[in-house]
């Protein structure tokens, strides 16, 4: 197997906190990865990193074999000059959706095409066309996204991310702001999207979902990984581990 | 009567002049001063702070004649007064446009940023094409009083010896031992903030499409 994402020791503090300690994992492509862990643990944080929302301290990261930082002397060294092209192969999906709100649904998931790929208006329609239809929602592409439930806001969001045809699609609890039944909207989407292999990284307090879909998981606390491997589901080793997932018993 | 329109007329041209070259450099001007008032940077956030707090603490009246008379006093120099009066214009209403667009921009959630930063629109797109457009949307009530209080503003001019409308109503006033210039005067604020407010507002139900 080929591998997307290599992870190697990374750091980050905010001030005098320190967030992520001495991370390291690896996702292939193909593979989805679920990424598990109280509040607080630093789950955002690293995959704001990835997606280059916010700086490494410390660590090495290759995505699909392209490095953006390397530790060089205890510090993460960018590589400028792949930001850019790393940053066009990661996709990030937002709990609060973060849609274009004077944008239409279609504009919202061909703007990037036409602006960032610069393709053309028919290419990027017709792209744009198609993901919608894929997520049920060819018929509000021509809504704004304040007339749309909050499902279809994240299914739109998705589209929008998928769009630009990213390696690897990172989800950051893509079902927090909705209720059960937009939730299981939005986790069948993800399913599918896990079915055609699509890349993925899932953070989640779905622990039923993440389950099924899961070909690798992290469970996270307090800036560390606990626990990996998707047995942390059925059969924790850690006790950590086990008194976290058992606040979950009883969910659906 | 004729004649006293006339002058009238052209004392209302004089306050439209002062009205749409006021509007010209401090609409842009303010944006300036946001940035200034939110940058990293501590003595530029802090001498921006400080000349917004001086603008918004004076009265406008004073400040003309600030800067009428400070560049003869101060330097020996003196420009004319109607250059004096726009550049007091300008640099005050700068300040209150800038505190319209700062609490437009600290408006729009961060997540905008941050979706179009992972899309990978460049900065500059992501200003012109993404945040900007909203911030006009939300700012537009603020700035319509505020244009509209530039309208009324304009009456201060006279204190510098400008002849806008006020001060042609008020000396046809005098002249003719009437207070009818007076109320023509005010028909023609009116009318200028009818109008303006009427933009205004189908600016704003355009802007409407979207919430
Ligand atoms: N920009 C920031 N400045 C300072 N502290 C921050 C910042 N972002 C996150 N933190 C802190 O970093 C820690 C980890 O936050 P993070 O959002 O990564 O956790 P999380 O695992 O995603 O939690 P949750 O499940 O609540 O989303 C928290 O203590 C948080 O307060
Ligand atoms: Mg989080």
């Amino acid at each position: 197997m080929e591998r997307m994402i290599q992870l190697e020791n990374l750091s980050k503090s905010f001030g005098e906190t320190e967030v992520i300690r001495n991370i390291s994992f690896s996702i292939e492509k193909g593979e989805v990865l679920s990424i598990i862990g109280p509040s607080g643990s630093g789950k955002s944080t690293m995959l704001r990193i990835i997606t280059q929302l916010e700086r490494a301290d410390d660590g090495t990261l290759t995505v699909d074999g392209e490095t953006l930082f390397r530790s060089v002397g205890g510090k993460a060294e960018y590589d400028r000059s792949a930001e850019r092209r790393i940053g066009l192969k990661t996709g990030l999906v937002f709990q609060s959706f973060n849609l274009f709100p004077h944008f239409s649904v279609l504009r919202n998931v061909m703007e990037a095409q036409r602006a960032v790929l610069k393709r053309s208006r028919e290419e990027a329609e017709e792209k744009a066309m198609a993901l919608l239809r894929k997520m049920g929602l060819e018929d509000r592409a021509r809504m704004y996204p304040y007339q749309l439930s909050g499902g279809q806001q994240q299914r739109v969001s998705i589209a929008r991310a998928l769009a630009l045809d990213p390696q690897i699609l990172f989800f950051d609890e893509p079902t927090s702001a909705l209720d059960p039944e937009l939730t299981r909207e939005i986790l069948h989407v993800i399913r599918g999207l896990a079915e055609e292999k699509m890349t993925m990284a899932v953070v989640t307090h779905e622990m039923h979902f993440a389950k099924a879909i899961s070909d690798n998981a992290i469970f996270m606390d307090k800036g560390v990984i606990v626990e990996e491997g998707t047995s942390l589901f059925s059969d924790p080793t850690e006790e950590r581990t086990r008194q976290f997932l058992s606040s979950f018993e009883g969910d659906d | 009567m004729a004649s006293l329109i006339m002058q009238m007329l052209e004392g209302t041209v004089t306050s439209l002049r002062i009205f749409f070259l006021t509007l010209i450099f401090s609409l842009p001007l303010g944006f300036v001063v946001a940035k200034g008032k939110m940058t990293a940077i501590r003595p530029v956030r802090w001498l921006t702070d400080l000349y917004i707090q001086i603008m918004r603490g004076t009265p406008l009246i004073l400040q003309l004649i600030f800067f009428y008379f400070a560049p003869f006093y101060l330097f020996g120099v003196s420009y004319d007064r109607f250059t004096a009066c726009i550049v007091a214009f300008v640099v005050n209403y700068s300040a209150y446009f800038a505190e319209i667009y700062r609490s437009g921009l600290q408006s729009i959630d961060r997540g905008q940023h941050e979706a179009a930063k992972v899309l990978g629109f460049t900065r500059p797109y992501t200003f012109f094409h993404i945040i900007l457009p909203q911030v006009i949307k939300k700012i537009m009530p603020s700035l319509g009083n505020e244009v509209i209080t530039l309208v009324k503003d304009t009456a201060l001019a006279q204190t510098i010896g400008v002849a806008e409308l006020f001060r042609v109503a008020q000396t046809a006033s005098s002249r003719e031992f009437s207070t009818v210039p007076i109320f023509i005067a005010g028909i023609f604020y009116f009318v200028m903030n009818y109008i303006v407010s009427r933009i205004f507002s189908v600016a704003e139900r355009k802007l409407g499409y979207y919430r």
